[in-house]
């Protein structure tokens, strides 16, 4: 009885009890659900477009955001080394398309996984090379990111907004609005949706693919660059956060491969669900139980809804 | 023209299906254990401390994965989790039971390790692909959490590490500070040879063919009346053991003295994932190929680029060459994923194909 | 020819469906359909692009749940079961799209077959040699009459992935007779031949019905094919069953010319 009141009742009691901590650690899971959707996107953009599952996003995001630290640590001026940044990213899926994905086309899912399995291993090698392995600050206030909290009286406490985690959110929004924008009006987001649909059919009607992967890959890049950003200003730029990144997956399982949405919701609901299981029940084991919380959610709702959020019920033709 | 079949006639169907139907394959095999064997005549401790154990009980790992991966078509990312499972529970058994032969703890941990990969296989009934992936990941990260955290496994070591005690082996010490590489690199060497053989065996029979159909296309599978669970479940008991015996084997019998928690974390799944990509997918011989490729070529490197370089007065420090080193293996993934996406075992083949037609090219 | 095979033939129904409706989120699959397979016969399920009868397959050997009816096979009567138990009662089939084990060899293919009739368990495997070795031996056996009978001796140790299209159809057929069923089913076995390999492929149905006296349900759109080769026919349109029986009859029937020259309705 004494484990059920413990795992049932009293956290609630402590929810309703200080709910200027509550709505502290909500927002602790807003700003880290924005974040993991931001790199879940980078996963949905890649594999709506060439139905490739991207293992080497999370690995993009710090390259990026290592590739403009490291540039600004060699005395190159803070925006000139986010413009260098930029095109390094474009150099990346220039690279990834002529030599990974041109010569694996039409080969079976499982093999262009483990290709970006591959790709993910170069850019680590490839970063640590170029700029070492040791973590590095994010140059936030060369970048005229704000810095220091909001503090204010509510819920019978005080609750404290960093001003960086509001302008993620807000940079992530807008960021997601501009893409739903681009995919939905332009030329090359419907030829985008086109090649999602079907490769050949895409090609039939005179869609250059090459191009296509070209694009996509690049705004995944850049899509890696500002979670790099916003990330790396949370706390700072180094190669732990690939395994980070891989928490972009259960977000993905549980919005769907295929949906901008779904990565949005998804990554709210495993970013609050992590963190108010962290605050509230981790300390019933021992804490610590935010590395792997994410992904039993996202299995135990695999388990009631195999094809995600905003899937439709596959039917299994034969 | 030593590598013809020609005068070899097979007279019945279990000459056939035997794993090396050609005579010279089988004296090959002959020679390379004959080889193993006799190594440590020859070689120095170093050769079989850092090289040799940790190949095998890398290969090991590599079969484990590749049947579960390569044959069965479960895409796992939990390796360095399963292995774990192996290292503490023979560390828990052997302190609960001093007296009982280390050696077999080291098996009956597998035995364990195969019990909790069933369980976190039982998704794959309902999930399939990159969903099961993203299961795999979670036995990976909530395992890593419970040997950092669930002191009882390490039995509350101020170091928070397993600390190897000592024990022998018909009077030789096997683990611990005291026992010489030669002894271990003998024990390992017995315990990999013959699970390899039990590996080729299941893959040649019922057992491999109904995971391979699986793996193929599994609603004609079900359709045949392969029961698509049980035969999923297998696949992970007996992957999950051979992991787990494999992370035993490499606690005790490589590192000898003790491990900490992160030896058994994501990377060393990723680790064995890239050897059985570029050993080859479906092959009990190419976790062998790919464990060579992937740990001794960098040691080889190791000595061989600094040794070739310093003649012209350059100097390639340690980190360099490890970053290289990530280079060259990811590279090597993308290289062999496109010119041949069944890896070496399969060049291996063609190559044994091209000798036995030579100098006909077909 | 036709002597041997009515001889063969008797009136004892091997399967029968009641009444079975399929629908897929609202959309109407079959609808009401009832017919039977007698033990022995060939059973020709035609009809146009889109009128069930793969889903009616599927049906049968348990991949589709019924909404409603029932099935009838060797007396036992059921709404719904797992595939892999269709499979061990006895029911075999083969795909309209091949669906072959793409890396594994042709006798592999063909030894998968065998899956429900091999026993020796995991213990056996491990060592392969004794009885585990012996079982496979004797399947062994089985698995070759078949690559003699279907002439695939040639192709016996290459992936089926790269054989040529009609070469996979007949190891697909095959791997359906490994199984030893009493109740075959074959969707489009001829689909995409020439004329050459559906000569050849309606051999081997005859030789099956004739030498192992396998009942064979077989969808077909050839219908020069499929008055030569059945007994009797089943027409679905639109999930509905509009004729049933001997070919002669078919062939006549306004309602199936209708269907098949498309009149409007």
């Amino acid at each position: 009885m004494d484990v059920l009141y413990k795992v049932l009742v009293d956290p609630f009691l402590q929810m309703g009890g200080a709910p200027d901590l509550f709505v502290q650690t909500l927002w602790e899971g807003f700003v880290v659900g924005t974040l993991y959707a931001l790199i879940a996107l980078g996963f949905v953009l890649i594999f709506k477009a060439s139905g490739v599952f991207n293992f080497a996003q999370g690995i993009m995001v710090v390259f990026a955001a290592l590739t403009l630290v490291g540039l600004y640590e060699k005395g190159v001026p803070a925006y000139a080394a986010l413009l260098l940044a930029i095109g390094a990213m474009f150099l990346i899926a220039l690279g990834t398309e002529r030599l990974v994905l041109r010569p694996l086309v039409n080969q079976p899912d499982i093999i262009l996984f483990m290709a970006t399995f591959g790709l993910t291993y170069v850019l680590i090698g490839l970063g640590e090379l170029i700029f070492g392995g040791s973590p590095k600050v994010m140059i936030a206030d060369q970048l005229l990111l704000p810095k220091g909290d909001i503090t204010f009286q509510a819920f019978g406490g005080i609750v404290q907004l960093q001003k960086i985690d509001i302008a993620a959110a807000v940079i992530a929004s807008l960021m997601i609005a501009a893409l739903a924008v681009f995919f939905q009006k332009t030329r090359i987001g419907r030829a985008l949706r086109a090649v999602a649909d079907s490769h050949k059919a895409a090609l039939s009607v005179g869609i250059s693919l090459n191009q296509i992967w070209v694009i996509v890959w690049f705004t995944a890049g850049v899509v890696a660059l500002v979670t790099g950003i916003m990330w790396g200003a949370r706390s700072e730029v180094s190669f732990a956060l690939q395994i980070i990144a891989l928490k972009a997956l259960p977000v993905l399982i549980l919005g769907g491969f295929t949906s901008i949405p779904g990565a949005i919701v998804g990554g709210l609901i495993i970013g609050l669900g992590e963190k108010l299981g962290e605050f509230y029940w981790g300390g019933l084991v021992g804490g610590g139980i935010e590395s792997w919380l994410a992904y039993m959610i996202a299995l135990i709702f695999l388990l009631f809804r195999p094809q995600g959020l905003f899937g439709e019920r596959i039917i299994e033709r034969i | 023209m030593l590598y013809r079949e020609a005068g070899q006639y097979k007279t019945g169907y279990t000459a056939d299906m035997a794993v090396f139907p050609i005579a010279q394959d089988r004296a090959g095999i002959a020679i390379i254990l004959a080889a193993v064997v006799l190594l440590p005549i020859v070689a120095n401790d170093f050769m079989l401390q850092a090289v040799m154990i940790p190949f095998l009980v890398f290969a090991l790992a590599a079969i484990g994965l590749n049947l579960l991966t390569g044959y069965t078509g479960l895409l796992s990312l939990g390796t360095g989790g399963f292995m774990g499972v192996g290292a503490y529970a023979c560390y828990k058994l052997t302190t609960f039971f001093p007296e009982v032969n280390i050696v077999i703890w080291i098996l009956v941990s597998g035995l364990f390790a195969a019990g909790v990969g069933v369980i976190f296989g039982l998704p794959s009934l309902r999930i399939k692909g990159f969903y099961l992936m993203v299961a795999t990941l979670a036995s990976q990260f909530f395992l890593q959490w419970c040997f950092n955290r669930v002191q009882w496994l390490y039995n509350y070591n101020a170091s928070g590490a397993i600390e190897v005690p000592e024990r022998y082996l018909f009077g030789w010490a096997l683990t611990g500070a005291r026992a010489t590489p030669t002894v271990r690199y003998y024990v390992v060497l017995t315990i990999v040879v013959a699970l390899t053989w039990i590996a080729s065996n299941l893959v040649h029979g019922r057992i491999g063919r109904s995971w391979m159909a699986v793996r193929d296309m599994d609603i004609a599978a079900e359709l045949m009346g392969i029961r698509l669970l049980p035969t999923k479940l297998l696949a992970f008991a007996v992957s999950s053991f051979y992991c787990g015996v494999a992370g035993a084997l490499m606690v005790f019998l490589w590192y000898a003295t003790g491990a900490e928690y992160n030896v058994f974390d994501i990377n060393q799944s990723f680790y064995i994932l890239s050897m059985i990509i570029i050993g080859g997918l479906g092959s009990v011989l190419g976790a062998f190929f790919g464990a060579a490729l992937i740990y001794i070529l960098p040691i080889a490197l190791g000595f061989a680029v600094p040794a070739l370089l310093a003649p012209f007065g350059l100097h390639i420090g340690a980190d360099t060459l490890e970053h290289v080193r990530l280079i060259i293996i990811g590279a090597l993934i993308i290289f062999f994923l496109i010119v041949e996406p069944h890896g070496l075992a399969r060049l291996w083949q063609i190559g044994k194909h091209k000798l036995r037609m030579w100098p006909f090219p077909y | 020819m036709t002597n041997e095979r009515e001889r063969r033939q008797s009136n004892d129904i091997i399967l029968a469906v009641e009444d079975v409706t399929l629908s897929f989120g609202g959309v109407r699959a079959i609808t009401g359909v009832s017919f039977d397979i007698r033990k022995g016969e060939i059973r020709a399920i035609i009809g146009p692009n889109g009128a069930g009868k793969t889903s009616m397959l599927n049906v049968i050997n348990g991949f589709y749940f019924p909404e409603e009816g029932r099935i009838t096979f060797r007396g036992q009567t059921r709404q719904r079961m797992r595939p892999h138990v269709a499979a061990s009662q006895g029911i075999a089939r083969t795909f309209q799209n091949v669906a072959l084990f793409k890396g594994m060899t042709t006798l592999d293919n063909i030894m998968v077959g065998r899956t429900l009739k091999m026993h020796k368990g995991l213990f056996w495997q491990i060592w392969r040699h004794g009885p585990a070795l012996a079982e496979e031996v004797e399947h062994r056996k089985v698995a070759e009459e078949i690559i003699d009978f279907l002439e695939i001796q040639h192709i016996r140790k290459t992936p089926v992935g790269r054989l040529p299209y009609g070469l996979q159809k007949r190891v697909e057929l095959g791997r359906a007779l490994a199984m030893e069923p009493d109740l075959l089913l074959l969707d489009e076995p001829m689909a995409g031949m020439n004329l050459e390999e559906k000569e050849d492929m309606s051999r081997f149905i005859v030789d099956v019905n004739n030498q192992y006296g396998t009942t064979i349900a077989l969808i077909e759109h050839d219908i020069g094919v499929v008055m030569d080769l059945s007994d009797r026919i089943v027409v679905l349109e639109y999930g509905r069953k509009i004729a049933d029986g001997k070919p002669e009859v078919v062939k006549s029937d306004q309602r199936v010319i209708d269907a098949y020259l498309g009149v409007a309705h």
